[in-house]
């Protein structure tokens, strides 16, 4: 079988020596940073948020469910600028970045499309109305799981053309983004986040803060393993063929 | 002191019917506590589903994750043993 990545960068050295680095802990000190500022969010949203006028109670979803829109969006976008360094450079590295980075949209494009229908059931009266902006983050999350799939059980040639699915899957960010204007939904605008009261955002903040400390956390995380798989593929190739 | 002071109250005179809360009245807004109640308990319903969906989902990938941790130092156990057996031969 000929190699797929001709060009690529050489092999890493079989498992690194450890040492303290700084890189190797920030993964844990963002999920460490994320448990205050979570319980603190939780604490907000229940105890001390104002109840909206037009939604209600109901609208508290908001607090987690916008964040992670948010979150998915931005995972779709390293993802997709990984993706086009993978291909640009060949680079293994940033391989592992966008597949760690679509793996945790996966995570929060899940959480998105999930808290939507039961926040558009308790105010709309139905979970799913086939609204621009539903149907566009949908169709990211599609793309995301094709991604992942080819990734995952797709022979390493398919590698560039999952490559060229998370770039399509960025392209589909600011759609999903501006689908508020473009088309007409029954999801507030884009500016809704500026416009709230200094009581719902100082609840909004703090989710937002911990949500992404743990989704920076996990994605580091993920980024290690796969380097750390990398390498150990690389050290059992040398063993059994030291040439 | 030019304060109005109440004139006296007459004996007896001590009830006044409150006004404007007739019985229909208050049972119409009985009746709209009643649903404003049933309408919050449905969305903390909604809102605590919604969170559990949030947090069971984060808590799978934790899971994934520690999986593919625990396969990859079964792993980095395997090559240490290959390593120390070809070093032995030698």
């Amino acid at each position: 079988m000929t190699d797929p990545m001709p060009d690529a960068e050489p092999r890493p050295a079989p498992v690194a020596a450890a040492g303290f680095r700084l890189s190797s802990v920030l993964p844990d000190l963002c999920l460490l940073a994320a448990i205050p500022l979570l319980v603190y969010s939780v604490h907000r949203v229940f105890m001390s948020t104002p109840i909206e006028q037009s939604m209600g109670t109901a609208f508290k979803i908001f607090f987690f469910h916008v964040p992670m829109g948010w979150l998915c969006m931005l995972m779709a976008l390293i993802a997709g600028i990984a993706a086009a360094v993978q291909l640009r450079l060949r680079s293994s590295g940033a391989a592992a970045v966008a597949l760690a980075a679509a793996e945790i949209g996966f995570v929060t494009g899940l959480g998105v499309l999930l808290t939507g229908p039961i926040w558009g059931n308790a105010t709309w009266g139905r979970p799913w109305t086939g609204d621009a902006r539903q149907v566009s983050t949908a169709l990211l999350w599609l793309v995301i799981v094709a991604y992942l799939l080819l990734r995952h059980y797709g022979p390493r040639s398919s590698d560039r053309l999952a490559a060229a699915l998370a770039i399509f899957g960025a392209v589909n960010v600011p759609i999903i983004y501006y689908a508020v204007k473009l088309w007409k939904t029954l999801h507030p605008s884009t500016g809704v986040v500026g416009s709230l009261p200094p009581e719902m955002w100082a609840t909004f903040w703090p989710g937002l803060g911990g949500l992404l400390l743990v989704s920076l956390g996990l994605l580091g995380l993920r980024i290690r393993q796969l380097r750390l798989a990398d390498e150990l593929d690389a050290a059992w190739v040398q063993l059994e063929d030291p040439r | 002191m030019n304060e109005t002071t109440p004139p006296p109250s007459k004996p007896g005179d001590d009830y006044a019917p409150v006004v404007g809360i007739s019985q229909e009245d208050t049972a119409t807004l009985r009746m709209l506590e009643g649903k404003a109640a049933d309408k919050t308990a449905r969305d903390y319903e909604h809102i605590v589903w919604a969170y559990g969906v949030l947090w069971a989902l984060f808590a799978a990938y934790g899971l994934f994750l520690w999986r593919r941790s625990a396969r990859l130092r079964a792993d980095m156990n395997d090559l240490q043993r290959a390593l120390d057996r070809t070093a032995d031969r030698r």
